[in-house]
C-alpha cells in the first residue's frame, strides 16, 4: 500500500456543483514537509480542491486520504483538527481578541483548560510576531496582522497539514511580505503546506512542487525551476507568463 | 378538529361574509387617518429632523428632548390627551393630532438619520460652489435626505396604520371599531373576524408599501438610497 | 472655548438627569416597598405631602393662570405656568396611585419580553432552518406583526372565553401576589406579540453575521452547534441589542393597551383618576410622565449593557419597530 507512505493522497477526485463538473479526476500526493503550491485561473477549482481536503465541501468521486486514512471515514471534526486552514478574507472571529481567536480551538475543540489554551495562543502569536497585539480585536488589526492571527489560529491545533487559500490576495502590496515571511518560516520548520497562491517569488523559492489547475483538471505539475523554465503545456506557459507580467517576475516583495 | 368545531366555524365564516361590508366600511376611515397623520408628521417631522442636525445648539437640544418625550409616551395616552384632555373633536381631528404628533417625532428621527448618513463631502462641495449654509441645506442636503427617507417611512407607515386601531377608543369608526362591534351578536365568530381584519390590515400594508416602493424608484438616487 | 462650554453643558445636563432620575427611582422604590409591606410608612396610595400642599399649589396655579388674561401671548404663557404649578400639586396627590400601578407595568413588560425571547428563539430557528415549520413560523410572524396589538388582546380576552375560564380556575390566580386572570391574558398577548417581533430581530441579526465566521469555526474543528454557540450567537446577540431596546420600549408603551382588558396598569389608573377629578389632561400627562421615566430608564439601561459588551468591529445594527 503505497498510499500509506504519503501524508496526503488525492486520487481521481471528482466534484460538481449541479451539472457543472468543477474538479475532474485530480490525482496527486504530498509527503510530510512538502510545500505544494497550486496555481490556476479564477474559477479553475483551486478553492474547491482545498475545501474538499478538509471536507468543507463534500465530493462525489475519488478518494482523499490523510496519513493513510480515508477522510470520508474520519470524523469530520477530527479531520479538521488535523488540517489547518487559512482563508483569503481572514475570517477572524469578529467578537474575539487575537488571543481568544487562537485559543478558541484548543479550548473548545481540544478541551484544554483556559490557562493552557491561553498560553498556547500566546506562543503561537509570538511565533507569527504578534505577541504585543494579543488583546486587540480583529477590527483593530491591519490586514497583514489579521492574516498572521489567522495562521496562528490554525497552528494552535497542531495540524499535520496546513491549507492556504490565497492568503495574501486581499492584502495591500506592502503587507504581503509579512505574511509570506511567516509562511516561509513555517516551511523551514517543516510544516506540510498546500497553498493556493500567485506569489511566484514565494512559489519559486519555497515550493517543492507546483501544480497548474485549469477547468478542474490538473494540466501539469513539477518542481518550480522546471515548470518556470520548461513548461510542457502551452496553457501553463501562457498562464505563467501572464502571472510574471502582473507580478513582476520571480522576485519577492 | 372535530366535525362540530368545523361546522361551527362554517357558521362563523358565514357571519363574517354577511358582515364583510360593515367591516370594510372601516377601511376608508383607517386609510384617511393614516394619510393625514403621516402628512402632518411629515410636515412637522422633516423640519424638526433638519433642526436637530443643522440647528443652533439650543433649538437642536429642544427638538431632541421634545422628540424623546413624545416617543416615550404611549399613543393611547397622547390620543386621550388630544380627545378628552384638550377636547379636540371630532374624533378624526383628535386622532390625526395624536398620531400626527407622534409620527412627527419618529419621522424627525428617521430624517435625522437620513441626513447624517449623507457624505460630509456633499456639504463641503455645496459650500465650495458658493451656496450659503442654508442654501446648501435646502438644495443639497434635504433633497438627498428625503430620498434616503423612504425605507424608514415605510416602517412608519406600517406602524401608523396599525395604530389607527387605537382610535376605536375615542369612537373613531375604523376597521377595528367595526370588527369590535360585530362581536357581541356572534361571539364565537371572534377568531374569524380577527383573521379577516388581519387580512385587511395585511392587504393595506402590502399595497401601501408597494406604493412607497414605487415612490422610492421614482425619486431615489441610483445607489444613493443605500444607507447602511 | 465653545467645546469646553459644550462639555460643561453636557455634564450639567447629565448631572441633572441623574439627580432627577435617581430621586424618582428612590421614590418609586419607596412606594413599592411601602405598598408590599401593607403601608408601613403611609397608606399604600396615600401621598407623603398633605392635601393642603396640593390645594395651595392648585390655587397658586389658578392665580398665575389668571395673570395677563386678555393679552394674547402673555395670557397663554401664564396659563402654561399656572398649569405647571398646579400640576405639581396634582402629581403629589395622585402620583402614589400611579406608582403602585407602575409596578404592574414593569412586571408586565419584563416578563413579556423575557418569555417572548424564549418563544422567539425556536421561532427564529424554525424560520431560518426549518422545512415545514419554516412556513408555520412565517405565517405566525407575519400574522402577528401585520395586525394591531389591541386586536390581539381583544381576541384573547373576548374571543377565547375558554382561556379566561381556564386561567380563572387555576388555583391561586388573583390571590395574594398572583395577579388576576386579565393580567395573565395581557401577558399571553404581549408574549405572542413580542415573540413574533423578536424572532424577526434574531433572524436579522443571525443573518447579519458573515457566513465566513461559521466556515472558519468549522475549519478549526468545531461542529455546527459549537460554531453557532461560540461564534455566531455571541456576535448575533450583540447585533440584536438595539432591537431589544426598541422592543422593551415598545412593550412599556403598548402595555397601556391592557387598559382595555381591565388590567390595572398605569393608564387604567390614570383614566380612573381623570374621571374622578375631571382633570383629564393632568391625569394623562402624569401617566405620560410615568411611562417616560420607564422608557428612558430602559433605554439608558440597555445602552449601558451595550457599552458593557461592546467589541470593536462587532457593530450595532439598528433595527426595530
Ligand atoms: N457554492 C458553490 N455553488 C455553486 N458553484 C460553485 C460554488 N463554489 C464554487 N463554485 C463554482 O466552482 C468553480 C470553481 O470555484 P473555485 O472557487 O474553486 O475556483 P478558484 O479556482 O478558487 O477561483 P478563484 O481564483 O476565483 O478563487 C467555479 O466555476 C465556481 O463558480
Ligand atoms: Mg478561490
Amino acid at each position: 500500500m503505497s498510499r500509506n507512505d504519503h501524508l496526503l493522497t488525492v486520487e481521481d477526485l471528482q466534484k460538481s456543483y449541479g451539472d457543472e463538473l468543477v474538479l475532474d479526476g485530480i490525482d496527486f500526493t504530498m509527503d510530510a514537509q512538502d510545500v505544494q503550491v497550486l496555481i490556476g485561473p479564477s474559477g479553475s477549482g483551486k478553492s474547491t480542491l482545498l475545501r474538499c481536503v478538509n471536507r468543507l465541501t463534500e465530493f462525489e468521486g475519488g478518494t482523499i486520504s490523510l496519513d493513510g486514512e480515508d477522510v470520508m471515514a474520519m470524523d469530520v471534526n477530527e479531520l479538521r483538527r488535523q488540517v489547518g486552514m487559512v482563508f483569503q478574507d481572514f475570517n477572524l472571529f469578529a467578537h474575539l481578541s487575537a488571543r481568544e481567536n487562537v485559543a478558541l480551538g484548543p479550548r473548545r475543540v481540544l478541551g484544554k483548560s483556559k490557562a493552557e489554551a491561553n498560553d498556547r495562543a500566546l506562543d503561537e502569536l509570538e511565533r507569527v510576531g504578534l505577541a504585543d497585539q494579543a488583546d486587540s480585536y480583529p477590527a483593530e488589526l491591519s490586514g497583514g496582522q489579521k492574516q498572521r492571527v489567522g495562521i496562528a489560529r490554525a497552528l494552535a491545533m497542531d495540524p499535520k497539514l496546513m491549507l492556504f487559500d490565497e492568503p495574501t490576495s486581499a492584502l495591500d502590496p506592502e503587507l504581503i511580505g509579512e505574511v509570506l515571511g511567516v509562511m516561509r518560516e513555517l516551511a523551514d520548520e517543516g510544516m506540510t503546506m498546500l497553498c493556493v497562491t500567485h506569489e511566484m517569488g514565494f512559489a519559486r523559492q519555497v515550493a517543492t512542487d507546483i501544480m497548474f489547475l485549469e477547468d478542474g483538471r490538473l494540466v501539469e505539475h513539477g518542481d518550480p525551476e522546471r515548470l518556470f523554465t520548461d513548461p510542457r503545456h502551452e496553457r501553463t506557459e501562457q498562464f505563467l507568463r501572464r502571472l510574471t507580467e502582473l507580478h513582476g517576475g520571480g522576485s519577492e516583495s | 378538529m372535530t366535525a362540530a368545531a368545523l361546522s361551527l366555524a362554517t357558521a362563523d365564516w358565514t357571519y363574517v361574509w354577511q358582515n364583510l361590508g360593515t367591516l370594510l366600511r372601516g377601511v376608508w376611515p383607517a386609510v384617511r387617518l393614516t394619510g393625514t397623520a403621516l402628512l402632518a408628521g411629515f410636515l412637522v417631522g422633516v423640519p424638526l429632523g433638519a433642526l436637530e442636525v443643522y440647528g443652533g445648539r439650543r433649538s437642536a437640544w429642544l427638538a431632541r428632548k421634545a422628540g424623546v418625550a413624545v416617543r416615550g409616551t404611549p399613543i393611547l395616552v397622547i390620543m386621550f390627551i388630544t380627545y378628552f384632555g384638550l377636547g379636540l373633536s371630532p374624533a378624526f381631528v383628535a386622532a390625526t393630532a395624536a398620531l400626527g404628533v407622534r409620527s412627527a417625532a419618529y419621522q424627525a428621527q428617521v430624517f435625522r438619520g437620513a441626513l447624517q448618513s449623507i457624505d460630509r463631502g456633499q456639504m463641503e462641495a455645496a459650500r465650495a460652489v458658493g451656496l450659503s449654509k442654508l442654501g446648501a441645506i435646502r438644495h443639497v442636503m434635504i433633497p438627498q435626505g428625503l430620498r434616503r427617507f423612504v425605507p424608514g417611512f415605510q416602517n412608519e407607515y406600517t406602524i401608523v396604520l396599525k395604530d389607527t386601531s387605537i382610535a376605536f377608543a375615542i369612537s373613531y369608526t375604523e376597521i377595528f371599531y367595526q370588527m369590535y362591534n360585530l362581536i357581541p351578536q356572534q361571539t364565537t365568530a371572534t377568531p374569524e373576524l380577527f383573521v379577516t381584519a388581519a387580512a385587511v390590515y395585511l392587504a393595506l400594508t402590502l399595497v401601501g408599501n408597494r406604493v412607497l416602493d414605487y415612490v422610492d424608484d421614482a425619486f431615489g438616487v441610483p445607489d444613493g438610497g443605500a444607507s447602511q | 472655548m465653545s467645546a469646553e462650554r459644550e462639555r460643561r453643558h453636557a455634564d450639567l445636563e447629565r448631572g441633572l438627569t441623574y439627580a432627577i432620575g435617581g430621586a424618582i427611582w428612590l421614590w418609586l422604590c419607596f412606594r413599592w416597598l411601602n405598598s408590599w409591606l401593607g403601608g408601613v410608612v403611609v397608606g399604600p396610595t396615600e401621598p407623603l405631602v398633605p392635601q393642603s400642599f396640593a390645594t395651595a399649589t392648585e390655587s397658586l396655579g389658578a392665580t398665575l393662570g389668571a395673570v395677563g388674561d386678555g393679552v394674547p401671548l402673555v395670557a397663554t404663557g401664564f396659563d402654561l405656568v399656572g398649569w405647571a404649578v398646579g400640576m405639581v400639586g396634582f402629581a403629589s396627590q395622585y402620583g402614589p396611585q400611579l406608582a403602585v400601578a407602575a409596578w404592574l407595568t414593569v412586571v408586565l413588560t419584563v416578563i413579556s419580553t423575557l418569555v417572548g425571547l424564549v418563544v422567539a428563539v425556536p421561532l427564529a430557528a424554525a424560520r431560518v432552518y426549518g422545512r415545514v415549520t419554516k412556513y408555520v413560523a412565517f405565517v405566525y410572524i407575519e400574522l402577528i406583526r401585520g395586525t394591531p396589538l389591541v386586536a390581539q388582546l381583544f381576541l384573547l380576552y373576548y374571543g377565547a372565553p375558554f382561556l379566561s375560564k381556564f386561567i380563572r380556575e387555576v388555583p391561586g390566580v388573583g390571590q395574594g401576589i398572583v395577579p388576576a386572570q386579565a393580567v395573565w391574558i395581557a401577558i399571553i398577548g404581549f408574549v405572542i406579540n413580542s415573540s413574533a417581533y423578536q424572532a424577526e430581530y434574531i433572524r436579522g441579526s443571525v443573518e447579519s453575521v458573515d457566513p465566513g465566521q461559521l466556515t472558519a469555526a468549522r475549519a478549526v474543528g468545531l461542529d455546527k452547534l459549537g460554531g453557532i454557540r461560540y461564534v455566531v450567537l455571541p456576535q448575533a446577540l450583540r447585533y440584536a441589542i438595539p432591537s431589544w431596546t426598541n422592543e422593551l420600549v415598545y412593550l412599556i408603551k403598548y402595555s397601556s393597551l391592557a387598559m382595555f382588558i381591565t388590567v390595572p396598569e398605569i393608564f387604567t389608573q390614570a383614566d380612573s383618576i381623570g374621571s374622578e377629578t375631571f382633570a383629564y389632561t393632568n391625569a394623562y400627562v402624569l401617566a405620560a410622565g410615568f411611562y417616560l421615566v420607564l422608557v428612558v430608564t430602559a433605554s439608558y439601561g440597555m445602552s449601558k449593557v451595550e457599552a458593557e459588551v461592546a467589541i470593536p468591529g462587532v457593530g450595532s445594527s439598528d433595527a426595530g419597530r
